[in-house]
C-alpha cells in the first residue's frame, strides 16, 4: 500500500518528463523516457522487496526469552523416523463440516517415536490433559499457526495443566519449506514435537483431517475435541480448556479407577 | 534472494503492471492529444517485444514458485499457466518476425487465461469458511503468496495477462 504514491510520483515525473522533452524537441521519440520510467519502477519494486524481506528476517527468529516457561527451542536433524503405536487407531476425522466426530470419547492410541533430535517421545496415554498439534512444513496455514501460537507462548509460557505436543507430518522433501526442523528452529518453537514417519503412522493413528489438525485429549487419554485448520488464540485456549475440562475431569477420574 | 524477496518483488512488479496497464489503455482510447499520438507512434514500435518480455516474466516466475519455492499449483494455476506459457512462443516468433498478426493468435490465449485469473483471484481473495486447513492434493484457495494484503498468485497472472493485452491492443495494425 505504502508504495502508491511512489507510483503516482512516478507517473508524475514520467509525464512531466515526457512534457519536457516534448517542449525542447518536438518530434522526438519518447521511447527512452518511457524505459527509464520502466527503469526506474522494476528497481524500485526491487529496493522496496530487498527491504521488507531484511526487515521480515530481522522479526523472523526471535527465541523465547531465557529463563520463560516456554521451554527450550527443538534442534535436530531427522525429517521422518519410526512412530510405535499402542492401541486402536481413531477414526478419520470427518470431512463434511458439521459432522459429529465419531472419535469423541474414544480412547486415543499412545504413539512412541523420537523428536528431531532423536530422543525419546511418547504422545498420549492416560496421565495428564494433553493437546496434540499436527503440522506440515509445506502447509501455509501451519506456517502462520506456529508463530502466532509461539509468539503467545513466549509472553505466557507453554499452557500450564495440559502436556503439549506437536507432531511434524506429511514430510515431503520436494515441497516448500523443507526440512520441518529447519523452519520450526526459526520461529523459535518450543513445542515438543514428534517426528512422524514417512507413510504419517502418527497422523492416521490420530485420523487426521487437513493441516494443522489439533487433538484434545482428557486425563485418561480419551479425545474430548478434534479440530482441523488455523486457530485463534482464544479457539487453541479453549481447546486447552476443554482438555483440562472441569467437569470432564471427574469423568476421567472415574475412568481412572 | 529468499523465496519472499522475490515474493515481494514480483508482487510489487504486478502492482505496477496494473498501473501502466491503465496508462497504456490511456494512450490507447484516451484523448487524441500531440503527446498521446507521439505517444502511441512510439510505443506502437516496441509493443510486440514488450508484451514477449511480460509473458517470458511471467512465464520464469511461475515456474521460479513451482520448480524452486516447491509451491505445489492447483488445478486453476494449471489452466493459466496453458494460457500463459504458450504466449512466450508465439510473441516471441511475432516479435522476431515482425508479425503484427501474432497478436491475434495471442488474444484469445490472453482472453482465456485473464479469465481464470480473475475467478481465481476471487476465490483466493474471499476463501470460504472451512478453507483455514490444508489438505494433501492443492486446493485453489490455498494461498502460497499474499504479499500488502492483497497480491495473490493469480492476481500476478492476471497483472500479466491484462499488460499484454493492453500493450497488444497498440500494436499497428498493419507494419
Amino acid at each position: 500500500m505504502s508504495n502508491k504514491p511512489n507510483h503516482s510520483a512516478n507517473r508524475n515525473r514520467t509525464a512531466a518528463r515526457v512534457a519536457a522533452a516534448e517542449a525542447q524537441k518536438p518530434g522526438g521519440s519518447t521511447l527512452p523516457w518511457i524505459l527509464a520510467a520502466v527503469g526506474v519502477v522494476v528497481v524500485f519494486a526491487l529496493f522496496l522487496a530487498i527491504r521488507a524481506s531484511s526487515s521480515s528476517s530481522t522479526t523472523a527468529s526471535r527465541p523465547p526469552p531465557a529463563g520463560s516457561a516456554a521451554g527450550t527451542v527443538v534442534q535436530g536433524n531427522l525429517s521422518t523416523a519410526d512412530v510405535a503405536v499402542a492401541g486402536n487407531a481413531l477414526p478419520a476425522f470427518p470431512d463434511k463440516p458439521g459432522t459429529p466426530d465419531p472419535a469423541l470419547g474414544a480412547k486415543a492410541p499412545t504413539l512412541t517415536g523420537k523428536g528431531f533430535d532423536g530422543s525419546p517421545l511418547t504422545v498420549g496415554g492416560a496421565g495428564q490433559p494433553t493437546v496434540v498439534m499436527f503440522v506440515a512444513h509445506w502447509c501455509p496455514h501451519c506456517q502462520r499457526e506456529v508463530p502466532a501460537l509461539q509468539a503467545e507462548f513466549n509472553q505466557k509460557g507453554l499452557p500450564a495443566g495440559v502436556q503439549l505436543f506437536a507432531v511434524s507430518t506429511s514430510v515431503k522433501e520436494d515441497a516448500a519449506n523443507y526440512p520441518p526442523v529447519s523452519w520450526l528452529v526459526k520461529e523459535g518453537w518450543t513445542v515438543p514435537t514428534l517426528v512422524d514417519s514417512a507413510d504419517g503412522t502418527a497422523a492416521t493413528a490420530y485420523g487426521l483431517g487437513g493441516f494443522p489438525f489439533f487433538v484434545a485429549l482428557d486425563a485418561s487419554g480419551n479425545v474430548v475435541a478434534r479440530t482441523s485448520g488455523e486457530l485463534t488464540l482464544e479457539q487453541f485456549n479453549a481447546l486447552v480448556v476443554a482438555a483440562k475440562g472441569t467437569p470432564a475431569s471427574s469423568t476421567s477420574s472415574v475412568a481412572a479407577r | 534472494m529468499t523465496v519472499a524477496t522475490t515474493s515481494t518483488f514480483l508482487a510489487a512488479m504486478a502492482i505496477a503492471s496494473f498501473v501502466a496497464t491503465a496508462l497504456l489503455l490511456v494512450v490507447r482510447f484516451g484523448p487524441q492529444t500531440a503527446l498521446n499520438a507521439r505517444l502511441r507512434r512510439d510505443l506502437s514500435r516496441v509493443v510486440l517485444p514488450a508484451s514477449w518480455l511480460v509473458a517470458i516474466t511471467a512465464t520464469l516466475g511461475s515456474l521460479y514458485f513451482s520448480e524452486i519455492a516447491n509451491f505445489t499449483p492447483c488445478k486453476l494455476c494449471w489452466f493459466q499457466r496453458v494460457a500463459m506459457y504458450p504466449l512466450v512462443v508465439i510473441l516471441g516468433v511475432a516479435t522476431i518476425t515482425r508479425d503484427a498478426r501474432g497478436r491475434l493468435y495471442a488474444f484469445p490465449l490472453v482472453a482465456i487465461g485473464a479469465a481464470i485469473a480473475v475467478y481465481h483471484s476471487y476465490l483466493q481473495a474471499y476463501p470460504g469458511s472451512g478453507s483455514s486447513f490444508c489438505t494433501l492434493e492443492a486446493p485453489c484457495t490455498q494461498r502460497h503468496v499474499w504479499e500488502f494484503g492483497f497480491v495473490s498468485l493469480p492476481l500476478m497472472a492476471l497483472a500479466g495477462f491484462t499488460l499484454i493485452a493492453a500493450l497488444l491492443l497498440l500494436v499497428a495494425p498493419e507494419e
